[in-house]
């Protein structure tokens, strides 16, 4: 399946990109996926960020649907 | 006013005192309305380490956020008697003094006037995901904002 990863604020600046697409040989949950994300990116292990997973806060059990949009959001500063 | 009508949030710079003022203006014909209640957000010069915020520049996941801010306003429909209420939230650039939120709630009586703009308020700093980034002094530094 292939997931479209998205990166914010703070967090795109960490990774140095806004945007990649990845390639996923099997099924896995959010929590599976973060822990990707922070193996290929250890500079996001000393940044918070919450994950979306199409346009929804996940917890880590939620298993990724196929083509799913990923985010990754840092904290929010609106208002 | 339906409440099932999507609404546009953002808007690009500052949010204008004219614009504000327009905003009420529409209201007269709705006379059914007899209070208002406005919250503005305005950008503080807060003093870091690195030198003053001179100004916010907002980013946000806008797919994400509109369905936020649709949750946020049925709720708020759901739960207090409003007439209509109105949402603008910055994008980009915006300086120091100048206003990134704006809030426009309206309503027959008062006391839902005042209830529902705290509650929308408070669900838009907790929920919506909108990033800022403070720009600081003139040397080009800046920091991440963080909502408390």
């Amino acid at each position: 399946m292939t997931l479209s990863i998205l990166y914010f604020g703070m967090i795109a600046e960490g990774v140095g990109q806004s945007f990649e697409t990845w390639q996923m040989p099997e099924p896995l949950t959010a929590g599976q996926l973060k822990a990707q994300l922070l193996e290929k990116y250890p500079v996001l292990r000393d940044r918070k960020f919450q994950l979306a997973v199409n346009h929804q806060l996940a917890d880590e059990a939620l298993p990724i649907p196929p083509q799913a949009e990923i985010a990754l959001l840092p904290p929010f500063a609106g208002g | 006013m339906s409440s099932k009508t999507p609404k546009k949030v953002f808007v690009e710079g500052p949010i204008s005192p004219a614009f504000i003022s327009d905003s009420i203006a529409k209201h007269q014909s709705k006379t059914n309305i007899g209070a208002h209640a406005i919250f503005l957000g305005q950008i503080r010069a807060d003093q870091k380490e690195e030198g003053v915020v001179t100004g916010i520049d907002y980013s946000a996941y806008p797919e994400m956020a509109e369905g936020v801010f649709h949750q946020i306003r049925e709720a708020a429909f759901e739960k207090f008697e409003l007439s209509c209420m109105h949402i603008y939230h910055s994008l980009g650039l915006v300086p120091v003094g100048e206003i990134s939120l704006f809030v426009f709630v309206s309503s027959p009586h008062r006391r839902p006037t005042f209830e529902a703009l705290e509650y929308i308020v408070e669900e838009i700093k907790a929920k919506v995901p909108i990033f800022g980034k403070e720009l600081l002094g003139d040397s080009g530094a800046f920091a991440w904002k963080e909502n408390s």
